[in-house]
């Protein structure tokens, strides 16, 4: 089956000494992935690196059979992302954010943003400037510029930051309906573990920079009384222990 | 190319809807009325005769390209990069589909597009001016002169905003890189005053070359020794400018 994300040996070391060591990871298309781990632990660097907002010092990742550090322009045609904080220009309304990066895709015209911002709840503030928007409208806003050119590969950090109980329903179902219809990828990194549960196929823990296990959610809950336990279990027993990693 | 396009497109809307190229249309506009208030006020309160509708343009021209234009340049280049990574919105262009390169260079070409606006303003509405309000002693080969002396009044426009853009990548902070700019700028337009043998090496004395264009024989070899010296100073600053911003980590 072809990867749709194939992360390889990634490693950047920090001049703090933090960083991530060693990450090898593959996603398979319509795989839903939670990125768990503590604050720290790894996990923007690792999502950085598949935007190209970071540069490794070894290792790689290909998005779709392209390399982000040698084909960075088609591996992320493939892509729609939201690292860290949902920016905008806030002196551009909502929908003129939407058309800027609407240009850099074929096809994407006025209606599929429309539709986009009605997936989002934002639809009523098209002619809105984000910088009224409260945190929650924002972050709808960075969603929906993710999943505007319609891409292959979602990749979201935190995204359920600032959103209210209805919009984290209203977007786990979203992001399941993607995947299950379109077979759109998601590499999703959350610290709402609960929220992984039920959102994730397919779960990884990364700790102290190093990645600890890749399981099935489903094999998962099989053993454990819930993620959450997984999770503890798993830093407990490998997360001190260098160089222990299963897959 | 699409890329290309895609990210200058963005960036003149940007520009646009920003408030700072409206101040700046307003503010050019206020230069020309107040020249030529000057130069009305001198002609009837001193009776002498100023300027003609031909020297009007270059009057206005000498006037604004060692003070407004290096200013407006050196906000939207500061406003382009510094700006937009103290918004962290630079991260959001970032992750589209369009290589480092590719971003760099359509962003220093929406700056030049902007200069280039603000010439082309400036001349339309200072030779309006020369014609409606000053003797006529324009001529068709006098207002040709004065159309080239703004055009290639862009090139060393851009080297100065190349050096901008390389300090607004090297420095954190959009207001320590303007004022480190102003700093140097009027450093470099003292060591003018006070090495002259080494004027032509000065990428602010650049900004005077427009003169050698409004010779009636023009002077060849000067002139293809700025085009030289500005073409190097140019490629070197876009290059380590370049090179800064493409090792950036966001």
């Amino acid at each position: 089956m072809d990867k749709a994300i194939e992360i390889q040996n990634l490693t950047k070391i920090y001049p703090n000494g933090r960083g991530i060591r060693e990450i090898s990871l593959d996603i398979y298309p319509g795989d839903i992935f939670g990125f768990l781990g503590p604050n720290g632990a790894g996990k923007t660097t690792v999502m950085k690196i598949m935007t190209g907002l970071v540069r490794p010092q070894r290792g790689d990742v290909k998005i779709m059979g392209h390399s982000v550090l040698d084909d960075y322009e088609k591996a992320m045609a493939q892509v729609g992302c939201l690292i860290e904080t949902a920016e905008s220009y806030p002196f551009l309304s909502a929908g003129d954010n939407l058309r800027q990066w609407a240009r850099y895709y074929p096809g994407v015209a006025e209606q599929r943003i429309d539709e986009v911002l009605e997936l989002v709840g934002l639809l009523p503030y098209k002619q809105e400037k984000p910088k009224r928007f409260s945190l929650g409208m924002k972050q709808r806003l960075g969603l929906a510029a993710a999943i505007l050119s319609r891409p292959r590969v979602v990749i979201l950090d935190e995204p359920l930051n600032g959103l209210d109980v209805e919009g984290m329903i209203d977007m786990r179902k979203l992001i399941q309906r993607l995947a299950e219809q379109e077979q759109t990828t998601f590499f999703i990194s959350s610290h709402l573990i609960h929220d992984v549960e039920l959102t994730c196929t397919r779960v990884g823990i990364i700790f102290d920079g190093k990645l600890l296990s890749i399981a099935r959610t489903e094999d998962v809950l099989r053993d454990y009384a819930s993620l959450e336990n997984y999770f503890v279990s798993e830093v407990e027993s490998n997360g001190r222990v260098p160089g222990n990693i299963s897959q | 190319m699409d890329a290309f396009r895609a990210t200058f497109r963005n960036e003149i809307i940007k520009l646009y809807k920003k408030k700072k190229a409206i101040a700046a249309v307003i503010i050019s506009l206020l230069v020309i009325v107040a020249g030529q208030l000057l130069i009305s006020g001198v002609r009837y309160g001193l009776g002498i005769r100023g300027a003609g509708s031909a020297d009007f343009p270059i009057l206005i021209l000498s006037a604004v390209i060692n003070t407004i234009l290096p200013l407006f340049t050196a906000l939207v280049a500061i406003d382009s990069f510094s700006g937009e990574y103290a918004q962290n919105s630079m991260r959001v262009t970032l992750t589209r589909p369009v290589s480092r390169i590719k971003l760099f260079s359509a962003k220093l070409a929406a700056i030049a597009a902007f200069i280039l606006a603000m010439l082309l303003l400036l001349l339309v509405f200072s030779l309006l001016a020369g014609f409606i309000f000053n003797d006529h002693s324009a001529t068709a080969a006098s207002v040709s002169r004065t159309v080239i002396a703004y055009l290639i009044s862009l090139p060393p426009l851009m080297g100065l905003a190349a050096g901008i853009v390389l300090l607004a990548n090297a420095l954190k902070n959009g207001i320590s890189v303007f004022f480190l700019a102003v700093l140097l700028f009027i450093a470099l337009k003292m060591l003018a005053l006070f090495f002259p043998h080494y004027t032509a090496l000065f990428l602010t004395s650049q900004l005077d070359w427009y003169n050698l264009f409004l010779i009636d024989q023009w002077p060849l070899a000067r002139i293809l020794r700025q085009i030289l010296l500005m073409t190097g100073w140019g490629a070197m600053l876009f290059i380590v400018g370049f090179y800064l911003f493409d090792k950036k980590e966001f």
